[in-house]
C-alpha cells in the first residue's frame, strides 16, 4: 500500500469540511476524485500536502508505512508527495533554476544521491522542458511571473517531472485550461505514468479524465467519498450529474 | 528646507553644538587656510543658528537623533592600518583602490595615484587647497548644501575627503573604489568629496564604509558629502555600500548636477549602523538627461535606515527611475522619503518611482513618503510605497517541493531585496554587491524566527 486514508476529518476556519474520509492507493494506480464544488476535494490535496490552514481533528494517513500527518510539508515532499496547485504561486526574483535545482537536490539528498550541479541540472531538465512544450528560457525567470495559467499549470507539471515523486496530487489541474493547454498538461501527466507512481486527480469536470483515464473513481461529497466505481463511473457522472449520486447517498 | 530660526533646543542638543564648534575650531587651527577657515566659520554661524534638526523637523520626524546628540565625535587624528585589516573589504575584481582611515586619506594603503590613465586625477582634498582656487570650489554650491543640517556640520568641519575629476571624453574602464574604514572609537569621520566628470566622460565609483569593530560598543560617525557634476554626454555610475558597524552613525549627502544628455546611475545598500541617512539632492538641469537611483536597505535589532532622493527636472525630456526596497526585522525602523520634482519647462518627463518594503516581525516599522510635484503638463510621472509581510502562499510552495521552511523564508526575502541591485549594469559589480547582501541577510539567524506571515 501506497497511501491509506481512514476516517480523516479535517476543519478550516473551525469550519469542518472532511468528515471522515477513507482512501486507499497502491502504487501505479490513478485515482480521480470528483464532486461538487464545496465538497471537500481541494482540502483533501492541501492535507495530504500539509498546508497549514487546515486543522486535521481525526483519522489517520499512512504513507508508505509512516504517519504523513506528523511530517512538515518539506518532508512530505522529500519522501514523494508532489501537489500540482489549483493556483501556482509567482515568487518575483526567485529563477525557476534556482527553485528547483534547490528542490530537486533536497530529494536527492533525502535519497542519499549527490547533489546535482548547474550544468548537470540543466542537462537533467532540458527534456522535460520540452516535452511540456515550456519556454525555452524558462529555466532563467523569475517562478511563474508573468506566466499565463496554462503555463502555470505546466510549469508544475515539469516541477513534477524533475522531482519523479511516487504520490502526484492534481488539485483542480484542469481548471481555466483551453484545449490546448490541457492537452500538453495532460500529455506531461501521462508520460509520468508507471507502474510505481500513483496520482490522485482532484477535478470537478471529467475533461481531463478523457485524456488521463483514471483506474478509479470516488465521488466526494459533504467531507466523505460517496461512491466508488471505475471509469465507467465519469460516464454516468456526465449524463446524471452528481444529483443523482447525492441522493442516493442521503438515502443509504 | 532649514529655516532661520532660534529654536528650542534641549539642552543636550545644546552641549553637542557646542562640542562641534569647539572641534571645527581646532580644524581651524591644525589646518588654517584662511578661505578654508572662512568656509568653517560661516558654517559655524549657521550650525549655532540652526543646531541639530529635531522630530518637529517634518524631515527628521522618523529619523532621532536623540542618541545621536549625546555622543560627542571628535575629530581625532589618523591611526594606523595595515593593509592585512583591509583585505576583506576590497572587491575580487580590478579596481583603483582609495583608502581612507577615519575620514583621512591613506597614501600608503591606495594604489599609487600617480598611474592612474591621462585625463583621470584624484587628489586628497588637502592637496587640492593648495590648487589655486582649490578651496574656493569647495564652497561655490553653499547654499544648496546649507540647506542639510548634516551637510553645515560637514563644512564646518572640513579637513579631508577627494577631488576626482575625469577630462572630456575620457571613459575610465576600471571602476574607481573608495573605502572609508573607522578605527577610533568616539571618532567622526568628515569627509567632503568633489566629483568632476568632464563632456563625454565615462567613470564606474564604488564607495564602501565600514568599521574595523562591528560590534554595538564601537561608537563612531561617518558624515560624507560630494558634490557631483556630470557634464554634457557623460555617463556616471555609482555604488555605495554601507557596512559600518552597529553602534556607528551614518550621514551621507550627495549633490548631483546633470547636464543634457548625461546619465547618473546610482545605488545605495544600506546595511549597517545604528543610525544612517544616505540623501541624493538631483538636479536634472538639462534635455534628455536619464537617471536611476535605486536602494536595498537591511534594518536588524533596533538599526534606523533613512534612504531619501530629491530629484529635479527642470528641462525637456528626462527619464529618472528609482527602486527602492527594504528589509526590516526584530525593532528596525525603515525610513523613505522620494520627491520628484518637474519643472514648468521639464515636458515629456518620464518619472518613476517605487518603494517596496519587507517586515520580517511586528515589531518592525516603515515610514514611507513618495512625492510628486509637478508644474509641466505633459509628463509621464508615476510613485507608489507599497508594505507587507512574507507572502505564505509562496512559503508553502517552496515547502511543497522541499524546501524547508526557514529556506524558502531567505530564498524570497534575498531576492525581495536583491532587485534593485539588477540596474547594476556591470556584472562582476553586480555580483559582488549580491553576495554582500546575501551574506548580510543570512549572516543572523534572524529569519528562521519569523513567525508572522500573511496571505
Amino acid at each position: 500500500m501506497l497511501l491509506k486514508i481512514e476516517n480523516l476529518q479535517a476543519e478550516i476556519d473551525e469550519k469542518q469540511i472532511l468528515k471522515g474520509l477513507n482512501l486507499e492507493i497502491k502504487p501505479g494506480e490513478v485515482h480521480a476524485i470528483m464532486g461538487p464544488n464545496g465538497a471537500g476535494k481541494s482540502t483533501l490535496a492541501s492535507v495530504l500536502a500539509g498546508r497549514a490552514d487546515y486543522e486535521v481533528t481525526g483519522g489517520k494517513v499512512d504513507f508508505l508505512g509512516e504517519d504523513l500527518l506528523d511530517l512538515a510539508p518539506e518532508d512530505r515532499a522529500r519522501k514523494g508527495i508532489f501537489l500540482a496547485f489549483q493556483y501556482p504561486v509567482e515568487i518575483p526574483g526567485v529563477s525557476n533554476k534556482l527553485f528547483m535545482q534547490t528542490a530537486v537536490n533536497a530529494a536527492r539528498e533525502e535519497q542519499g544521491l549527490s547533489a546535482l550541479d548547474m550544468f548537470d541540472f540543466d542537462e537533467y531538465a532540458k527534456d522535460k522542458i520540452d516535452l511540456l512544450e515550456m519556454r525555452p528560457d524558462l529555466l532563467e525567470r523569475s517562478v511563474n511571473v508573468g506566466f499565463s495559467g496554462g503555463e502555470k499549470k505546466r510549469n508544475d507539471i515539469f516541477q513534477m517531472a524533475l522531482l519523479q515523486p511516487k504520490l502526484c496530487i492534481l488539485d483542480e489541474t484542469d481548471s481555466g485550461l483551453d484545449i490546448d493547454a490541457l492537452r500538453l498538461v495532460a500529455n506531461g501527466v501521462n508520460a509520468q505514468r508507471s507502474a510505481d507512481r500513483s496520482f490522485i486527480i482532484v477535478t470537478h469536470y471529467q475533461r481531463l479524465l478523457d485524456y488521463i483515464k483514471p483506474d478509479f473513481v470516488h465521488v466526494l461529497y459533504d467531507g466523505r467519498i460517496v461512491k466508488s466505481g471505475g471509469f465507467e463511473l465519469v460516464h454516468e457522472l456526465e449524463e446524471n450529474g452528481y444529483d443523482e449520486i447525492i441522493k442516493q447517498s442521503q438515502q443509504a | 528646507m532649514s529655516k532661520k530660526i532660534t529654536r528650542k533646543i534641549s539642552p543636550v542638543a545644546q552641549k553637542a553644538v557646542a562640542h562641534y564648534i569647539e572641534q571645527s575650531n581646532v580644524l581651524n587651527n591644525r589646518f588654517d587656510r584662511s578661505d578654508v577657515v572662512a568656509g568653517r566659520l560661516r558654517a559655524q554661524a549657521i550650525f549655532a543658528e540652526q543646531a541639530f534638526p529635531t522630530q518637529r523637523d517634518e524631515d527628521w520626524q522618523y529619523t532621532k537623533l536623540t542618541d545621536f546628540v549625546q555622543n560627542h565625535f571628535k575629530v581625532l587624528n589618523k591611526t594606523m592600518v595595515e593593509h592585512s585589516d583591509l583585505h576583506a573589504y576590497h572587491p575580487s575584481f580590478a579596481v583603483t583602490r582609495i583608502v581612507f582611515v577615519d575620514g583621512w586619506f591613506d597614501e600608503e594603503l591606495s594604489d599609487d595615484l600617480s598611474e592612474l590613465s591621462r585625463g583621470v586625477t584624484i587628489e586628497s582634498l588637502r592637496d587640492v587647497y593648495d590648487i589655486k582656487d582649490g578651496a574656493d570650489h569647495l564652497f561655490a554650491r553653499e547654499s544648496a548644501i546649507n540647506k542639510e543640517p548634516f551637510g553645515v556640520l560637514n563644512s564646518m568641519l572640513l579637513a579631508d575627503g577627494y577631488y576626482l575629476q575625469v577630462d572630456d571624453h575620457v571613459a575610465l574602464e576600471q571602476p574607481i573604489f573608495i573605502l572609508n574604514v573607522q578605527t577610533q572609537q568616539n571618532h567622526i569621520s568628515n569627509i567632503r568629496n568633489h566629483v568632476v566628470l568632464g563632456e563625454n566622460a565615462e567613470l564606474t565609483l564604488v564607495e564602501k564604509y565600514v568599521s574595523l569593530n562591528t560590534t554595538e560598543d564601537f561608537k563612531a560617525c561617518t558624515n560624507v558629502l560630494s558634490e557631483i557634476t556630470v557634464a554634457k554626454s557623460a555617463s556616471f555610475k555609482q555604488i555605495v555600500i554601507q557596512q559600518q558597524g552597529a553602534g556607528t552613525y551614518y550621514f551621507n549627502n550627495q549633490f548631483v548636477y546633470q547636464a543634457e544628455q548625461s546619465h547618473f546611475n546610482s545605488f545605495y545598500a544600506g546595511l549597517g549602523s545604528v543610525l544612517s541617512r544616505h540623501q541624493n539632492h538631483l538636479s536634472m538641469d538639462g534635455e534628455h538627461i536619464e537617471s536611476n537611483q535605486s536602494s536595498a536597505c537591511l534594518g536588524r535589532e533596533k538599526q534606523v535606515v533613512d534612504s531619501r532622493t530629491d530629484t529635479l527636472h527642470s528641462q525637456v525630456g528626462g527619464i529618472s527611475q528609482q527602486l527602492h526596497k527594504y528589509v526590516l526585522d526584530n525593532s528596525a525602523v525603515g525610513v523613505f522619503n522620494g520627491m520628484i520634482y518637474v519643472d514648468r519647462q521639464a515636458q515629456k518627463t518620464d518619472g518613476q518611482m517605487d518603494n517596496k518594503n519587507l517586515l520580517l516581525s511586528e515589531r518592525a516599522k516603515m515610514n514611507s513618503k513618495p512625492q510628486l510635484e509637478i508644474y509641466a503638463d505633459d509628463v509621464k510621472c508615476s510613485h507608489g510605497s507599497a508594505t507587507g509581510q512574507i507572502n505564505k502562499d509562496q512559503i508553502f510552495y517552496l515547502q511543497a517541493r522541499g524546501i524547508p521552511r526557514a529556506q524558502a523564508m531567505e530564498m524570497i526575502t534575498q531576492a525581495f531585496l536583491m532587485e534593485p541591485a539588477e540596474m547594476i549594469t556591470n556584472n562582476q559589480i553586480q555580483q559582488w554587491v549580491m553576495d554582500i547582501l546575501a551574506k548580510q541577510l543570512n549572516a543572523k539567524k534572524g529569519l528562521k524566527d519569523v513567525e508572522k506571515v500573511t496571505e
